[in-house]
């Protein structure tokens, strides 16, 4: 027994005059160990107990309450809980969950507080509530299903919540999309995603003083904005405390709060993040990290900042429109590509070369990337930001002008959206509205019943199209087959389509498809669009691959050792 | 096609019939939406499945309800398929049933290509028999089989070699990540490894060469590996027979294999077969042999492909 333990237990005893030491010794030995509750916490209930003659704590099965006489009760809506029920049984859906730092008692307690959705089971939206986890659980990761056994209510200011405390039992019954990361362990910058603490060690590669206006205009505030960097990649930090360590130092930053400008994570570092010089002889140099900062056009995402990247400027024009006040203003926007891709890029000054001189290669500097339905757009706002080369980096040989990479269909499933992507798997469907389809003259939709979902009825205009399912044994993408692809792929014209479909049956037809193209190999060329639905990759060209099955066995039994 | 966010689409695994139809392991999420899953031996956790082979059956039952339900056998070099088509297949896949049923009948020899929901069902002594529930399919030329089997033996071999690792692993994530084993299968094979422990996979071997061996068209008459759930204490197991054996013979040997390996299902058709040929006896004759048997009352089919002593 601990020597504090000893003086709470000599305070029950001091106030319970007929309390045995050993009973009460046992309680708060049980307290500790069963319901996870130190001492000082477990005071108050094993002074109630005594006193109202229970004597003995007995551990409920699975620790899920620390009141035995109070019976577990279960409930399926939040509706139903009142402000002072304790020892709840209820199961819901994680919704957030953010760690903090919170002085408590004048000690600094590790918390999380978030939000929780009950009748997580029910299509539709249940009801939401806030929570608060005492517990320091690893696995209330947001949209995981969860019950919760022995939490309890906590009514303030006539808004309830729910208090999720060190002795609750959480079972996971569906696992979460997110994993929990202990917001004390640093962790590598490349694993930074979506909202969060983290702890991270990294060397500043980039500091520089701003000042953010507030939107009401009532003041202002200076901040500090930079770039660090591990060797598995870079971040953006934003401190709203003074921050003066130089670039090329090496520092620890505890407790960050990691926020999400559009799609791009940024370190915020505040009231209750901590700040210090690390020491580590082997973290990577100032110069090995500097190679990261430079982005390829395949990691830039909407919201980057301050990108720095060398890409080829392949087309530009012009575009004028009106200000506000009537002045004339004038945007450059043009397509670019680098060995990883292609994208666009926006200049809001005119650059420094013209039409005539393309292609030219150029070095970007403190751009930012906005998107555009998932391809980005590296806009440049001043032309000081763009530096002319006259080699590429990537050497001279390489010709970017069709340049198209080749993906694995994993990769683009679980990537951004991009563009100029080629990739290949197994046709797995041929969906039934393949072939002739009607599109809205207006906005190009496709009309479903003689009708857009947009401008209504109407005849529409006629294009070709197949969609199929391309599928690699680990993930699947939507594939839609352009006009063009499509008559290249079926080496036929859109009428002799049209007649067949007249002649034999949309369903005759679309087995006709099947017939060639179930289960064969299939690389498409195209730009993928990647959201919540899914991976839908658009193809302009196609290609059925023709196995050379002999050769491939051949390899088999070589690098498995199949005799 | 909207994709539902809860569960995204499931990919198609490529997968022999020895490696599904051996699988007595299912999962479904809690969720009402979740989808199910069969767990495979070799730690596929699988969903859906694109498989292929050539029609060994396809025949019209009417069920219960009045409603017409084809059930069809599928036999790739490792084994058979079974699947059915019913009420609730698309359009397309009923059409093709009916077409099929009467060319197969009709003695063509057709291979199919078809993807497939995984299906299970458990009885109640806890036997699980798996099945398929076909979504589309289609006839394919020898040469897009041979693609076929050529990716399955790739996909089959991976798996084989993870789960193989996984013998000597703890079964967590962490562990089975670090050995450099792919993502998609560790799930499977946590789950796989507590329910199958140990067994042994020189059938997975033996059933890959088959299928390398039918794609480089070599001869296949390998001498099929005695696994132990097939050993038989009856007559000579120990040395395959020779010269082909006598009708009488032939007829001695399935009943006795029927008498040995029935466990109160019954033995399955491909099982009793293969175990006939190990032999030396003729798989068409044995097969007749069979149907001579059932005719003649002293054998049944308590379900479809199982033989019991009557």
């Amino acid at each position: 027994m601990t020597s504090g333990m000893d003086v709470h237990v000599q305070q029950v005893v001091a106030q319970v005059p007929g309390a045995d030491p050993n009973k009460v010794e046992e309680a708060f030995i049980r307290y500790e160990k069963d319901f996870l509750v130190p001492p000082e916490d477990a005071f108050r209930s094993v002074l109630r107990r005594f006193q109202s003659d229970l004597g003995e704590v007995k551990p409920a099965t699975g620790g899920a309450s620390s009141s035995a006489a109070l019976p577990n009760r279960k409930v399926s809506r939040f509706s139903e809980l009142k402000g002072d029920d304790r020892n709840i049984e209820i199961e819901v859906k994680i919704t957030t969950h953010n760690p903090r730092i919170q002085m408590i008692r004048g000690e600094e307690k590790q918390i999380a507080f978030g939000t929780i959705e009950d009748m997580p089971w029910s299509e539709g939206e249940g009801d939401i509530w806030d929570y608060k986890d005492w517990g320091q659980n690893q696995n209330l990761s947001p949209g995981a299903i969860v019950r919760l056994e022995g939490v309890s209510v906590n009514e303030y200011q006539g808004k309830m919540s729910l208090n999720i405390n060190q002795s609750s039992r959480i079972v996971v019954l569906q696992e979460g999309t997110r994993d929990v990361v202990n917001p004390s362990e640093p962790v590598e910058i490349s694993t930074i995603k979506g909202e969060g603490m983290v702890t991270v060690v990294g060397r500043v590669l980039a500091s520089r003083e701003d000042v953010i206006h507030r939107k009401d205009g009532s003041g202002s505030i200076d901040v500090v904005r930079g770039r660090i960097g591990d060797d598995s990649g870079v971040i953006g930090f934003l401190s709203w405390e003074p921050f003066t360590h130089e670039v090329g130092s090496l520092i620890k930053i505890q407790h960050a709060q990691v926020r999400s400008f559009r799609n791009t994570p940024e370190l915020n570092l505040g009231h209750s993040t901590k700040v210090e010089v690390y020491r580590d002889t082997n973290f990577a140099s100032l110069d090995d990290l500097s190679l990261l900062t430079v982005s390829r056009i395949e990691d830039l995402t909407d919201g980057n900042r301050d990108v720095e990247c060398v890409v080829e400027v392949q087309n530009i024009l012009v575009r004028t429109f009106s200000k506000e006040g009537g002045e004339e203003g004038k945007v450059w926007s043009g397509e670019v590509a680098d060995p990883t891709g292609r994208c666009r890029m926006s200049c809001w000054q005119e650059p420094p070369f013209t039409e005539a001189d393309l292609p030219v290669v150029v070095k970007i500097t403190a751009a930012r990337v906005r998107a555009w339905q998932g391809i980005p757009d590296i806009t440049v706002d001043s032309a000081e930001q763009m530096e002319l080369l006259d080699s590429p980096p990537w050497g001279k040989d390489l010709d970017l002008s069709e340049n198209v990479v080749e993906v694995e269909l994993n990769t683009l499933t679980s990537g951004a959206s991009r563009v100029g992507i080629s990739t290949a798997g197994t046709i797995v469907s041929v969906r039934e509205d393949s072939g002739i389809i009607r599109r809205c003259s207006d906005c190009k939709r496709v009309l479903r019943e003689g009708a857009c979902a947009t401008h209504g009825e109407q005849e529409g205009v006629e294009d070709v199209r197949l969609r199929m399912v391309l599928d690699d044994g680990s993930a699947t993408l939507s594939l839609i087959v352009n006009r063009d692809a499509c008559l290249a792929l079926l080496s036929s014209t859109e009428d002799e389509i049209k007649d067949r479909i007249m002649a034999d049956g949309q369903t005759v037809f679309v087995q006709s498809l099947r017939e060639r193209m179930l289960g064969r190999k299939l690389t498409a060329i195209g730009r993928t669009i990647v959201d919540e639905q899914g991976a839908m990759l658009l193809a302009e060209s196609c290609t059925l691959e023709v196995v050379d099955t002999v050769l491939l066995a051949a390899e088999l039994r070589q690098h498995w050792g199949v005799a | 096609m909207v994709l539902s966010r809860r569960s995204p689409r499931q990919p198609a695994w490529h997968m022999l019939a020895s490696e599904f139809g051996e699988s007595s392991l299912h999962e479904k999420g809690s969720g009402e939406f979740d989808p199910s899953f069969v767990i495979t031996k070799l730690g596929a956790k699988v969903n859906r499945l694109i498989v292929a082979g050539l029609i060994e059956r396809l025949e019209p039952r009417e069920t219960a309800n009045g409603s017409t339900l084809y059930q069809g056998q599928l036999r790739d070099p490792s084994g058979l398929h079974y699947f059915s088509v019913g009420d609730y297949a698309t359009e397309a896949m009923r059409e093709m049933a009916i077409e099929l049923a009467t060319r197969v009948e009709s003695g063509e020899s057709l291979m199919l290509l078809m993807v497939a929901k995984a299906r299970w069902f458990q009885n109640e002594e806890g036997a699980v028999y798996t099945s398929l529930r076909p979504e589309e399919a289609c006839i394919i030329s020898p040469s897009v089989y041979r693609e076929w089997l050529a990716k399955a033996c790739e996909q089959t071999l991976i798996r084989l070699d993870a789960q193989q690792k996984t013998v000597s692993l703890e079964a967590n994530r962490a562990s089975l990540s670090e050995a450099g084993i792919a993502d998609h299968l560790i799930d499977g094979l946590i789950l796989a490894k507590p329910h199958y422990g140990e067994f042994d996979s020189e059938m997975f071997r033996f059933n890959i060469m088959q299928a390398l061996d039918i794609i480089e068209n070599k001869d296949i008459s390998r001498e099929k590996p005695l696994v132990s759930e097939e050993k038989v204490e009856v007559g000579d197991s120990s040395e395959a027979n020779e010269e082909p054996a006598s009708e009488s013979d032939l007829k001695q040997t399935l009943l006795s294999l029927i008498d040995a390996l029935d466990q109160s299902e019954g033995v399955d058709f491909d099982t009793l077969l293969s175990n006939a040929a190990a032999r030396g006896h003729e798989r068409d004759a044995a097969e007749a042999m069979l149907d001579e048997l059932s005719d003649g009352g002293e054998i049944h089919e308590p379900r479809f492909g199982w033989f019991k002593r009557t």
